[in-house]
């Protein structure tokens, strides 16, 4: 049996007397390039799960295996370094970079040269800055945001700052792509465009990870849906078995004004 | 060693004033009073003039130290602070303006007052014995129980003010949330001025009572700054216990490092032990983390 | 090269064209002179506190490093007869190594607390000088050091200021205007997104600091053969406040802000010495009047009038005008500074 991509066990986070996570299990295994959906009502404990898988939190207990290496606790630039890249929640950027800039700077982890080899100027550096750029508008073209690569972020609308957001996760070249709520408040049209470029995405061979609300986009793009509630995981399966579980739909109902799309 | 202790009762009770101005400060307008040094350096130069050179009574000085220096904190606030904090492009500005008030105070005291040291005579004389001197008795002149107990008045009032007056309730407000407190109908712009008006006359009363026991020169206030610095990193910034806490740990550190190590490695070991705990507890003892 | 960096080098190259050539009109006056090699020397420390600010902290220890270096350099001289040329490399290493272990566990401090902390810093270091017995000579200092150069002329001397303010600036540069500096802005603006792609921030941070310590020794170690002696109080906690007015006040946008600041400021407080007795009063004044007009210092003059009294922080780029509107908020969580 082959190890799994990534591995959640038990991973609990508590603060104070806040228990946002407890006891949550997940495994993504099998073949690369799968899509992977963390749905749940607000509060659920959603983006701190993500959060401890990616090192920016430490579970109270419970451990994180990447490709079978314990991960747990470690910082977020060495999972990073491991292959594990997460996308952040709210459109997080450097305001007064380009969107070139921003994908560019994000390679920090496939330079050739070293720091020194930068601040000396050597033909290496030269060398890795062009490679780089060139990756870097590759991506940008992948992510359709070729137009805008010369505006400074933060001239940019939201949805297309999720898209940067995305970018700039992928030209780290990750094996699993944390995304958080990669669909929020998106148009419709927008929301297309965002899943077919998961689609691409994911196709490359980049596991996906997603935190969503937008239920039609999670149902049409995911291989495979985890269901959370009150820090508790209380269903997994594929969309179709997530759809019809009674658990989840109880779930939903219970809280107020949740987008149900079921 | 009792003897050391009270020294550092006396030490820490006035230091807790210091701290306490700064923290006021820095709770309202989030900025850290460069200047407090300077502002206590004028405190003792206003009782050393009134006091020591005309010969106005100690309880007529000391007041007038407190008022000179509020004025001087409404001045500071109307024409430097408030113009760079409504133009605020980086928060460092208002940190710079800091600066620039003590330098601009210091150099006014270097200017009118000169370097020399000045002392004031005694306010009371006499003073406190226990036991026999010769046999490590405690001596407590009543100068410095005078000193002690009108800083630990002036603490009360201070805590008594900010909690059971509107004015003070006001300082709470604006030093917890701005924009809430504006929204309730506090004048923050009032309270604003209050507020550093009561920071620095609280570094003059300080001044003002140390002179009696340790002087003043008109180079001491960034030395008093770095002291005041140390206070609220320990204590906490902008919290009110840290900054009494602070305080008087100072003030114990002080008393007891002089008497058991020569005399500049007291600080040293003072700051090695503050980086060192800073290293655990960067916000201090009671503080808040920064932005 | 847009036009900020543009403006930067030319007046970087202006400072460098003019201090070369000026000898050849005030190479009489000693005391000229010796103004400038003053201003060059604050150039060289004040550059480090201008890379500091790079990584988004407010360096007010600079004068305790540029003690380290004076000290090393005094120590290797006089204790242990070594040439300048050799104390001087050997101080910056030195400073750069200390500043590493020390930073490595301030640095995670931000804002106030970490220049708090840092002015108590300078007077920890100043106190250990002061105690460190035989080997620094508490408060006597150590005197009586050597020249590097033979001689009576104080030409060597000002170019070899020159010099140091050349590689100060060189280093500086190109620290600040490569990837290395790009991934510092990054981690000023927004920490947790630069840790996300693989930044090791701490490192980075370290790094940086670590080279504006050795900026400081090299200054220090300067200044120590420049005025042939060191003493505790060679560089005390009002220095390190002076490198950073330096630096705020020429402009941190700008490389050349650092010696802008240096110069104006030197040079400022030598011309009111016809004020004498008043001269620390008018300076104060100034110096306040400087920070209300020019809250983006003295580089970004131009700049400051084209974004007007908005209050609006001056772009390291200008806005493209052809640029959407602002259709969000744009929150820009993570951590600032």
């Amino acid at each position: 049996m082959s190890t799994a991509i990534l591995e959640a066990r038990n991973v609990t986070k508590r603060f104070g007397g806040l228990t946002a996570n407890e006891d949550v299990n997940l495994v993504l295994s099998g073949a690369a390039g799968q899509v992977v959906s963390v749905i749940g009502p607000n509060g659920a404990g959603k983006s701190t799960f993500f959060k401890m898988l990616s090192g920016f939190l430490r579970p109270s207990s419970g451990s994180v295996l990447l490709h079978g290496q314990d991960i747990t606790g470690m910082p977020p630039h060495r999972i990073a370094r491991l292959g594990l890249v997460r996308t952040f929640q709210e459109t997080t950027i450097f305001p007064d970079l380009t969107a070139m800039e921003h994908v560019s700077l994000a390679h920090q982890l496939h330079r050739e040269a070293s720091d020194l080899d930068v601040v000396l100027g050597t033909s290496r550096a030269r060398g890795d800055e062009k490679r780089l750029s060139a990756s870097a508008a590759d991506i940008l073209e992948l992510m359709e945001l070729s137009s805008v690569a010369d505006v400074a972020a933060r001239h940019l609308p939201q949805g297309l700052l999720r898209l940067l957001g995305i970018a700039m996760g992928l030209a780290t070249r990750p094996q699993v792509l944390l995304l958080g709520e990669p669909y929020a408040g998106l148009n419709p049209e927008e929301t297309n465009r965002a899943v077919s470029i998961t689609r691409k995405i994911a196709a490359s061979g980049v596991s996906v990870l997603l935190v969503e609300h937008d239920m039609k986009a999670v149902m049409a793009i995911s291989d495979r849906v985890h269901v959370l509630y009150f820090g508790k995981k209380i269903a997994e399966g594929t969309p179709e078995e997530i759809r019809n579980d009674p658990k989840v739909i109880e779930a939903y109902l219970g809280q107020e004004d949740e987008e149900l799309g079921l | 060693m009792l003897q050391v202790l009270i020294n550092g009762a006396v030490l820490g009770a006035v230091y807790a004033l210091i701290a306490l101005g700064l923290t006021m400060v820095f709770s309202i307008m989030r900025v850290v009073n460069f200047a407090h040094g300077q502002m206590y350096m004028l405190g003792g130069f206003v009782v050393y003039y009134l006091y020591g050179q005309y010969g106005l009574p100690f309880y007529v000085a000391l007041p007038a130290a407190g008022v000179v220096l509020a004025v001087v904190g409404v001045a500071f606030n109307h024409f430097f602070f408030q113009p760079v904090l409504a133009t605020a492009t980086r928060e460092e500005n208002s940190m710079l303006m800091a600066v620039g008030t003590a330098l601009l105070l210091e150099n006014l005291a270097l200017t009118f007052f000169g370097e020399k040291q000045r002392g004031v005579p005694s306010v009371m004389d006499g003073a406190l014995i226990f036991g026999d001197v010769a046999e490590g008795g405690i001596v407590l002149t009543h100068s410095n129980a005078l000193v002690a107990a009108l800083a630990v008045l002036a603490i009360v009032g201070l805590l008594s003010f900010v909690q059971f007056t509107r004015p003070g309730r006001a300082l709470r407000a604006v030093a917890q949330d701005k924009e809430a407190a504006r929204l309730q109908g506090v004048d923050v712009k009032a309270t604003t001025t209050l507020g550093f008006a009561i920071g620095a006359a609280l570094a003059g009363l300080a001044g003002g009572l140390l002179v009696t026991t340790y002087g003043v020169n008109a180079g001491m206030g960034t030395n008093i700054t770095t002291k005041a610095f140390i206070m609220i990193m320990v204590g906490g910034a902008g919290v009110t216990k840290g900054a009494i806490v602070g305080g008087v740990l100072l003030g114990f550190a002080e008393a007891i490092g002089y008497d058991l190590l020569p005399g500049s490695v007291t600080y040293l070991m003072i700051f090695i032990a503050m980086i060192v705990f800073l290293v655990f507890k960067p916000n201090g003892m009671f503080g808040k983390p920064w932005g | 090269m847009n036009t900020l960096m543009k403006r930067d080098l030319y007046v970087a190259l202006a400072f460098l064209a003019a201090l070369l050539v000026l000898p050849l009109f005030i190479g009489h006056s000693r005391y000229l002179l010796s103004v400038l090699m003053n201003c060059a020397g604050l150039s060289v420390v004040a550059f480090g506190v201008w890379l500091t600010f790079t990584i988004g902290r407010i360096n007010i220890c600079q004068a305790g490093f540029a003690l380290i270096g004076g000290y090393t350099t005094a120590i290797l001289l006089s204790r242990y007869g070594l040439s300048f040329w050799l104390a001087l490399p050997l101080s910056a290493v030195v400073s750069a190594a200390i500043g590493a272990l020390i930073g490595s566990f301030i640095l995670k401090l931000r804002g106030i607390y970490f220049s708090m902390l840092t002015i108590s810093l300078t007077e920890a270091i100043r106190l250990s000088f002061l105690n460190g017995g035989e080997f620094t000579q508490g408060s006597k200092g150590i005197t009586g050091l050597p020249q590097p150069f033979a001689g009576d002329s104080p030409l060597p001397m000002y170019y070899l200021a020159v010099v140091l303010l050349a590689l100060g600036l060189l280093v500086t540069w190109r620290v600040h205007y490569s990837r290395l500096g790009r991934i510092f802005r990054a981690m000023r603006l927004n920490e947790d997104l630069a840790e996300s792609f693989g930044t090791n921030v701490w490192r980075y941070r370290v790094t940086a600091f670590a080279i504006a310590c050795a900026l400081g020794g090299v200054g220090g170690s300067y200044f120590a053969v420049f005025t042939q002696s060191v003493y505790p109080q060679s560089f005390t906690v009002e220095h390190s406040i002076y490198y950073m007015l330096f630096c705020f006040l020429g402009g941190l946008e700008f490389v050349s802000g650092a010696i802008v600041g240096a110069f104006a400021l030197t040079i400022l407080f030598e011309l009111l010495s016809q004020f004498q007795q008043y001269q620390t009063l008018v300076y104060g004044v100034l110096m306040i009047s400087v920070i209300l007009l020019l809250p983006n210092g003295l580089m970004a003059v131009r700049s400051a009038r084209i974004e007007g009294p908005s209050g609006r922080r001056t772009p390291s780029r200008p806005a493209p005008d052809s640029a959407r509107a602002e259709a969000t908020e744009n929150p820009t969580t993570g951590s600032s500074s």
